[in-house]
C-alpha cells in the first residue's frame, strides 16, 4: 500500500506505533499466562498424583491373603481420618477380576456405600495407573490403581485402588489462575501507559515542529524555531536554510525591481519632460528624437545590467551545479563565428581537456565567456586564442582561461576605467559596454577573478578565474 | 530580394517592414509561427527575419522544422532574449545570425545585407560585374565610376542578377524573388523592367538564354 492511500487514522503516526505496541504486548502477555498457568497446573497435578501413588504404596503393604486366597486390610493402620469419615474425598477399594460381582470387595469406610468405577485395563503386574473418573456425589476423582496377586502363578489378580478428590487441586489452580490474570492485567495496563507515554514523549518534537511550521505559516516567525532532537535537526536546518535563502531571494528581487524601476523611471522622466517642451515648440521634432534615442539607450543599458545581475544572483548557492568547459567554448566559438562572419577573424582554440568543468550554471558560464569572447571578436583583427588549464588555488582548484585577441589593446592605466560600468572607451563599436563588467560582476558572485593584460600579439588578453568543479 | 519576416507584436512588424521595403526588399510578414513555418517551407526566400517568442510555433521550433526539412535561406534571429546562452541555442539550430532588441534599423539592414551576400558566397559588400559596380550598403549603382540613375523595381532586378554572376535565372525565379506572396505577379513586367535596364547598361550585360532566361554577362 503507498503511503498515505490508506483511511485516515491509519496515516497517524501516534496510531500505528500505539497499534503495533498493543497487538505485541497482547499477544506477548498472553503465550505467558498460558504457559505460566499450564505449568502451574502441571505441578499441582503431578504432585496430587505423587501423593497419592504414596498412599496406594501404604494400602498395598496393608494387603494380606488368608488362607482362601481371599484379601485382608488391616484398616487400623490407616490412620488418616479421611479414610474413615463417609465421603470425605479419600477412598480406597479392592477389585477381583474384571466381572462387576467382584467389584469392592474390600473398600475403605468412607466410601460408605457407593463403589468406585473402573475401565477394564490390561494392566501389568505392579505397574501403577492413573485415571480420571465420578466417584460419590458426581465428585471428579483422580484414581490409582496397581494389579497384585499371590506368589503362586495360578492365584487371582485383585485391583487395588485409591482415588482422591480433585476438586483441592483444581481449586488450587483456579485460584492461581485468578491470581494470575489480575497480575497480567495489571502488567498490560502499565505497559500500555508506559507505551502511550513513549509515544507521547517521542512524538513531541513532531508536535512541537507543527508548531513551528504554523508560526512560520502564519507569518509569526520567519524560520522554525527551537532546538530539536539529533534526528530531526539535520532536517530543520535544511528547511531553515531553504527558508533563509528563500528570504534573501525575495529581499534581492525586491532591490532588483526597485533598482530596475528607478533606473527606467528616470529616463522616461526625461522623455515626458522633452515631449512637454517639444508639445510647444513645433520645430524640436530632430531634437526630441535624438533625446528619445539617447534615452531609450539609457534605460536599455540599466535593464541589460539588472538582468544580468539577477540572472548570476539567481543562479547563486545552487549546489552541485556543473558544466563542461570545452562544449561550452565550442558552442559559443561556433557562435562568434556566425555573429561576426564577414569580419574574417581566425578562431584559435587549444585543446580542452574534457574532464575541465566550471562549477557553476552553464547561462552564467556562457554569459562570462559570450562577453568576453565577443568583446574580443570586436576588437581583433584577424585571430582571436583561447586556451584554458587547470590551476590550484588557496581557495581550491580553478579553471584559467585565457582570450587573447590582436586587436589594438588598452593601455596598462585605461584597463580599470573599461570595467566600470557602462564605460566604453570607443564608442564607434556597437556594444551596451557592459560587457565587461557584467562578466566582471559574475566571476566575482561565483568567487572568481578577471584580470586584463598585454597579449603577445599587442591586443588584449583577458584572463579570467573560475572554480572548477 | 524577397525577405520573410516572422514578428508577432504589430507595431514592431509595420515599422519592420516599411524599413525592409524601403530597402528595396519585398517582404511576406506573419505574426504566428505555425503560418511562418508554412510560408519558409513552402516559398522561396533570401533572408529570413525570425523573433523567437511567437504564438502556435516558437520561433526556434520553426527554424528547426525548416533545417530538418532542408531549407538552407539565411534566417537572422531578432529577439529580445539576448543572453549569450539563448545566442548559442539558437546558432545550434541552424540560424546564420543574432540581433537582439532593441536594435537600429540600419543595423539590422546590415545584417540582412550580409547574410544574403554570403548566402550566395560574396564577401565585399560591394559587387562588381565589368564597369557596372553595386553598394549594397548605400544602394548606388555606378557605371566606369558615373552614377546610373535606376527606379527601385530596376534596382531589386539588376541587385539579384548582380548577386548571381554567370548563372542564369528563370523569369519565374525573378517574380517569386522580387515580389511578394500578395503582389500581382505578371511575368510580363519583369521583360519590361529587363528592357528598361537593359537601355540604362552596356549593351550584351543582361544576356537572354532562349527558354531559360536571363544571364548577367561576367565581362562585356
Amino acid at each position: 500500500m503507498k503511503p498515505g492511500s490508506g483511511p485516515r487514522w491509519t496515516r497517524s503516526l501516534r496510531f500505528r506505533l500505539l497499534a503495533a505496541t498493543l497487538v505485541a504486548l497482547l499477544l506477548a502477555i498472553a503465550l505467558a499466562g498460558g504457559l505460566l498457568a499450564g505449568l502451574f497446573r502441571d505441578h499441582v497435578m503431578r504432585q496430587f498424583g505423587d501423593t497419592l501413588a504414596a498412599r496406594l504404596d501404604q494400602v498395598t503393604a496393608l494387603l494380606e491373603f488368608d488362607t482362601t486366597g481371599q484379601p485382608r486390610i488391616d484398616t487400623t493402620t490407616l490412620t488418616e481420618p479421611r479414610w474413615s469419615r463417609p465421603y470425605s474425598g479419600l477412598y480406597w477399594q479392592v477389585d477381583g477380576g474384571t466381572g462387576a460381582a467382584q467389584r469392592g470387595v474390600l473398600r475403605s469406610r468412607s466410601l460408605w456405600d457407593a463403589t468406585l468405577d473402573l475401565p477394564a485395563d490390561a494392566v501389568a503386574g505392579g505397574a501403577v495407573h492413573v485415571h480420571e473418573g465420578l466417584g460419590p456425589d458426581a465428585a471428579r476423582l483422580m484414581l490409582v490403581e496397581r494389579t497384585v496377586k499371590r506368589d503362586d502363578a495360578a492365584a487371582t489378580p485383585w485391583r487395588l485402588i485409591v482415588a482422591a478428590d480433585l476438586g483441592e487441586a483444581e481449586a488450587a489452580v483456579a485460584r492461581f489462575n485468578s491470581v494470575l490474570l489480575a497480575s497480567l492485567a495489571g502488567l498490560l495496563a502499565l505497559l500500555c501507559a508506559a507505551a502511550v507515554a513513549q509515544v507521547a514523549v517521542g512524538l513531541a518534537p513532531l508536535r512541537a515542529l507543527q508548531r513551528a511550521l504554523a508560526a512560520v505559516h502564519e507569518g509569526r516567525a520567519d524560520r522554525l524555531a527551537g532546538r530539536f532532537p539529533d534526528e530531526v535537526q539535520p532536517l530543520i536546518d535544511d528547511f531553515n536554510h531553504v527558508l533563509d535563502r528563500n528570504a534573501e531571494v525575495v529581499a534581492r528581487a525586491r532591490t532588483q525591481a526597485g533598482n530596475l524601476a528607478h533606473a527606467v523611471k528616470t529616463p522616461l522622466a526625461v522623455m515626458s519632460q522633452a515631449a512637454a517642451t517639444a508639445r510647444l515648440r513645433a520645430e524640436g521634432a530632430a531634437e526630441l528624437a535624438s533625446l528619445v534615442e539617447e534615452q531609450v539607450g539609457v534605460a536599455h543599458r540599466h535593464v541589460e545590467w539588472h538582468l544580468a545581475r539577477s540572472r548570476a544572483a539567481a543562479a547563486q548557492g545552487v549546489p552541485g551545479a556543473r558544466v563542461a568547459l570545452a562544449p561550452a567554448v565550442a558552442g559559443l566559438l561556433h557562435t562568434m563565428a556566425r555573429v561576426h562572419d564577414g569580419r574574417g577573424l581566425a578562431f584559435v582554440c587549444d585543446p580542452i581537456d574534457p574532464g575541465m568543468a566550471f562549477a557553476g550554471e552553464a547561462q552564467d558560464l556562457n554569459e562570462i565567456l559570450g562577453n568576453v569572447l565577443d568583446n574580443a571578436c570586436k576588437w581583433a583583427s584577424r585571430e582571436v586564442r583561447v586556451a584554458a588549464s587547470a590551476v590550484t588555488a588557496d581557495t581550491g582548484s580553478r579553471l584559467r582561461i585565457v582570450i587573447d585577441d590582436d586587436g589594438p589593446g588598452i593601455d596598462a592605466e585605461r584597463r580599470g576605467a573599461v570595467m566600470a560600468r557602462g564605460a566604453r572607451l570607443d564608442e564607434s563599436v556597437p556594444g551596451s559596454g557592459l560587457g565587461l563588467a557584467i562578466v566582471q560582476d559574475l566571476a566575482s558572485l561565483y568567487g572568481g577573478n578577471l584580470a586584463l593584460e598585454s597579449a603577445p600579439t599587442g591586443g588584449l588578453r583577458v584572463v579570467l578565474e573560475l572554480p572548477a568543479a | 530580394m524577397r525577405v520573410l519576416l516572422v514578428e508577432d507584436e504589430p507595431t514592431l512588424r509595420a515599422q519592420l517592414r516599411a524599413g525592409l521595403a524601403d530597402a528595396g526588399y519585398a517582404v511576406d510578414d506573419v505574426g504566428n509561427g505555425g503560418d511562418a513555418h508554412h510560408l519558409g517551407a513552402n516559398e522561396p526566400f533570401d533572408a529570413v527575419v525570425l523573433d523567437l517568442g511567437l504564438p502556435v510555433l516558437d520561433g526556434l521550433s520553426v527554424l528547426k522544422r525548416w533545417r530538418e526539412a532542408g531549407r538552407t535561406m539565411p534566417v537572422l534571429i531578432l529577439t529580445a532574449r539576448d543572453s549569450w546562452h539563448e545566442k548559442v541555442a539558437g546558432i545550434d539550430a541552424g540560424a546564420d545570425d543574432y540581433l537582439a532588441k532593441p536594435f537600429h534599423m540600419e543595423e539590422l539592414l546590415a545584417r540582412v545585407r550580409a547574410l544574403i551576400r554570403r548566402a550566395q558566397g560574396l564577401a565585399s559588400p560591394l559587387l562588381q560585374c565589368g564597369a557596372i559596380a553595386l553598394d549594397t550598403r548605400s544602394g548606388r549603382v555606378t557605371l566606369d565610376g558615373q552614377p546610373v540613375n535606376l527606379t527601385s523595381h530596376e534596382f531589386r532586378l539588376l541587385a539579384y542578377l548582380m548577386h548571381r554572376p554567370g548563372s542564369v535565372v528563370s523569369r519565374t525565379e525573378l517574380t517569386e524573388h522580387l515580389y511578394a506572396q500578395d503582389f500581382d505577379r505578371d511575368s510580363n513586367t519583369i521583360e519590361v523592367f529587363i528592357g528598361r535596364l537593359r537601355r540604362k547598361l552596356p549593351p550584351q550585360t543582361i544576356e537572354t538564354v532562349r527558354g531559360m532566361g536571363y544571364r548577367l554577362a561576367a565581362a562585356p
